[in-house]
């Protein structure tokens, strides 16, 4: 029994020793002048060279950056707000719908970055700045006569094998659903008829590429830039651009107006419209906002919901929905 | 003296670390008005109260049946391999919940192992039955861990040895004996997996979504994707505290089903005696093979393949995946995470003793306050703990730390109380007597008394900490990162093959130490 004592004091001292470190080696939280502090919901592998990118072109500057999923980042501001004030100087979003109600909240401050002007008009508003456009696409296994738009996941020939991200978790699926709602032959008629071909809703638009990949579905509503991936690494997938257009959204950009350092928040979004901040955003497998950048281009024609109405819109869009999948 | 210091130590730090977080979630709820509890109400949110309520109930049943039959052959029946059987029934826990979902898709799910090789799947996997199942599974180590050491602890198998020799069978040897005196045990395991199972996500998100089949915590976390605006939030904290209400619910259930006085004599454990054969051994391993194997296979086949959806042969194997799973910060993630993981282990069960050497009512209280806050949904749990500490310690460890005590101090408590109430209040009453303080009495009481006890309740609130996602990943801040950040990041990446891989590092990393607890023991007390 003395055994399981002496372990126990062992592993307790161990822990307090590098617990004690850890918390003494942790950083100071308060923002000192020329940092840039950032909630993002965007992949890792996008805001790394990014922000190394940023530091290279602005010696000493700080920047620190909390990255999680959406609802994470959603949580954490309300509570901020709750304590006081958000505890960021800039949000860097996945897609535009939290973005466009914080904005509603008047949460952001008006910038024009200084590129502001290679932009296209569709990807930005006064505080929201697109920084790459993401296209909600067919994935398909490559097995499969390729699908050549949206109707033909209602097809025969996708009974029992299509699968949807859930609009009332992924932010990709509530676009299409806010553009397909509205286009013309299709409404929430279309998500009937997939619902009757027997399509199968999963959360995240990641989830479906992978369900498709596996064999577990036939074709699905996904990211090109997941399909890409997972082609690039050997999956038997393909990605048929809907002859309707990809639908698109872009991930915006955005200053709180609460920013310690406006200075350092206004460098860092102009960094990522430059010309270098795009060139590292299509680098890591992204279409860059800017059309002057080379990078990942659309295969065909691109179509954007309109994100004021959705975000107004978001609860009727969700329950009309609903009726059809329920979940 | 001692005693009464030790007494407001430990409720001050319930008050703390449990009793503010909570109070500062129900009034955060409550001033969304009453818009919030009327949205958390209508019709698809009282479908998941239902769903969340009967699922949990039945991995409770499932678990602990499982969990009892399973400890009573161990450490009663002697069987061949004894140890190996052990370490095959703790497995599923070293796999995180998440994970195993992903791992019996792969195994029984459409395209699995199983439907590629002889053409069938698990009918049901997508959706309640599947849900109920995979959970009842990851549920029966933490079953089999408290009831282990409870038989281990107090129970009596001199009765058991006269019961048998006064002509009862095995069976009614069980039922009559053994089961009612490991009540205390039983209901500490019911207790733990209801709220385990109350607050699950990761298994239910997985394998419920596909069906439309949704529970309070999956709700919580998809509510927190549009908590952009107030009502939003409010319809997560309110559906927070109804989780509080119904954990409120099950334990003082549980917990009046115990009654009071058991004064029974406790005496040290002896290895059962009744050795069986290898042959009974066969539908035991059968289980453990369909339960544990064949998703643990399909999960390492995952880890290796090159991408999704390649056959995995040979010819597609790499290792990959494991360098990008271990790349980036995702060494000093594991630092963090196992040093948070061992000292909220080591703090939970210090407190859990501390609890249950005070005994009495207040035992009972902080008995049903930790439970409380163990099954609200984590990222509901981080919220409250983010407003009531966030100022002071944001973006540190503490902070972390702090969640997991508040979330993990019931699987300290639990085990330990559960074992605790087998044992004659004179043990403490004689010690006290002869001037014993409470430090003490851990000592020369608890620790030799609970040794099992204390070594499974440390394994469960280790694993379980090194495991657990939602709330680290909305609490970490820069330096802070545990594993569960790197885990979401790669998830958000969409490449399971990746997750798959650091998912089977996180098993070999968590099989140490369960190994060397299991090695250490000495043959004499069991587990």
């Amino acid at each position: 029994m003395a055994w399981l004592s002496r372990w126990a004091s062992l592993c307790l001292l161990l822990a307090l020793g590098v617990g004690c470190g850890g918390l003494a080696t942790a950083p100071a939280t308060s923002a000192a002048p020329g940092t840039v502090r950032i909630y993002t919901s965007v992949v890792q592998t996008t805001v790394d060279p990014v922000v190394s990118g940023f530091q290279a072109a602005h010696p000493g500057s700080k920047v620190q950056v909390f990255r999680a999923p959406t609802g994470e980042i959603n949580a954490r501001i309300a509570a901020d707000r709750r304590a006081g004030q958000v505890k960021a100087d800039i949000l860097w979003g996945t897609d535009p719908l939290s973005s466009f109600q914080y904005d509603q909240q008047s949460l952001f401050a008006d910038y024009k970055p200084k590129d502001a002007g290679a932009v296209p008009a569709a990807y930005h508003t006064g505080t929201l700045w697109g920084t790459r456009l993401l296209n909600v696409v067919i994935v398909y296994r490559s097995n499969q006569t390729a699908p050549s738009g949206w109707h033909d996941l209602a097809s025969p020939e996708f009974k029992n094998a299509v699968a949807l991200p859930d609009p009332g978790f992924a932010g990709g699926a509530l676009a299409a659903l806010g553009y397909l709602s509205q286009a013309p032959g299709f409404g929430i008629d279309y998500y009937r008829s997939l619902k009757n071909n027997g399509a199968v809703q999963l959360r995240a638009m990641g989830d479906v590429t992978t369900g498709v990949a596996e064999a577990r579905y036939k074709a699905g509503m996904g990211l090109d830039n997941d399909i890409r991936t997972a082609i690039a690494k050997g999956s038997p997938l393909k990605l048929a651009w809907p002859v309707e257009g990809a639908i698109t959204f872009y991930s915006p950009i955005s200053i709180f107006r609460t920013a310690a350092d406006a200075t350092a928040a206004r460098a860092f979004v102009d960094f990522v419209i430059s010309r270098q901040g795009q060139q590292l955003i299509a680098g890591s497998g992204w279409q860059p906002v800017r059309a002057d950048v080379k990078g990942p281009a659309p295969l065909g024609a691109q179509v954007s919901p309109d994100w004021t109405a959705i975000a107004r819109r978001q609860s009727e869009l969700i329950a009309a929905y609903r009726g059809v999948f329920p979940g | 003296m001692g005693r009464r210091l030790c007494a407001a130590g430990a409720l001050v730090l319930l008050g703390l670390l449990v009793v503010l977080p909570l109070l500062r979630l129900v009034s955060a709820a409550a001033a969304g008005g009453t818009v919030g509890l009327a949205a958390a109400f209508d019709g698809p949110d009282l479908a998941a109260l239902i769903n969340t309520g009967w699922t949990a109930l039945a991995v409770t049943v499932l678990a602990v049946a499982a969990g009892t039959a399973a400890a009573l052959l161990t450490e009663r029946r002697r069987p061949p391999g004894r140890r190996w059987l052990r370490v095959a029934i703790i497995a599923p826990l070293l796999v995180p919940n998440y994970v195993a979902a992903i791992a019996w898709q792969r195994a029984y799910g459409r395209a699995g192992l199983t439907d590629q090789l002889l053409g069938l799947t698990l009918p049901g996997l997508e959706g309640p039955a599947g849900i109920v199942l995979v959970m009842a599974v990851g549920a029966i180590p933490l079953s089999y861990l408290i009831i282990a050491g409870g038989l281990a602890a107090a129970a009596e198998p001199d009765r058991e040895r006269a019961a048998r020799a006064s002509g009862a069978g095995p069976l009614r040897a069980a039922a009559g004996i053994t089961l009612p005196l490991l009540r205390p045990a039983l209901v500490a395991a019911a207790v733990l997996s209801f709220a385990t199972a109350a607050s699950a996500f990761g298994v239910p998100q997985v394998l419920g979504s596909p069906a439309g089949f949704s529970t309070l915590a999956t709700r919580i976390y998809r509510d927190l994707n549009f908590a952009t605006d107030e009502a939003a939030f409010a319809r997560v904290l309110v559906a927070a505290c109804v989780l509080l209400v119904l954990a409120l619910l099950a334990a003082t259930a549980a917990d009046a089903s115990l009654g009071r006085g058991r004064d029974r004599p406790g005496g040290p454990a002896e290895p059962g005696s009744g050795a069986s054969s290898a042959w009974a051994l066969l539908p035991v391993a059968f289980a453990l093979l369909l339960l544990v194997g064949l998703p643990l296979l399909a999960l390492v086949l995952e880890a290796l393949t090159r991408a999704a959806g390649l056959p995995p042969t040979p010819a597609n194997w790499t290792l990959a995946n494991f360098a990008a799973a271990l790349q980036g910060n995702a060494l000093r993630a594991l630092v963090n995470s196992l040093l948070l993981a061992a000292l909220a282990a080591s703090l939970t069960v210090a407190m859990g003793a501390v609890v249950v050497v005070m005994g009495g009512r207040a035992a009972r209280a902080v008995g049903a306050a930790v439970t409380a806050s163990f099954a609200i949904a984590g990222s509901a749990l981080a919220v409250a703990v983010l407003l009531v500490y966030g100022e002071w310690l944001r973006d540190t460890l503490a902070l972390i730390l702090i969640a997991y005590l508040a979330k993990f101090w019931a699987l300290g408590h639990r085990p330990l109380a559960g074992a605790a109430d087998r044992l004659p209040a004179d043990v403490f009453r004689a010690a006290r007597a002869s001037g014993a303080g409470p430090i003490d009495m851990l000592i020369s009481v608890v620790t030799p008394l609970f040794q099992p006890v204390l070594a499974a309740a440390w394994l469960l609130v280790f694993v379980t900490a090194i495991h657990e996602v939602t709330m680290s990943s909305l609490l970490y801040g820069p330096g802070s990162e545990t594993l569960a950040v790197v885990v979401l990041n790669l998830q958000q990446l969409g490449d399971p093959t990746v997750t798959s891989a650091l998912a089977v590092i996180l098993t070999l990393l968590l099989a140490l130490p369960a190994a060397a607890l299991l090695g250490l023991r000495p043959a004499r007390s069991g587990l």
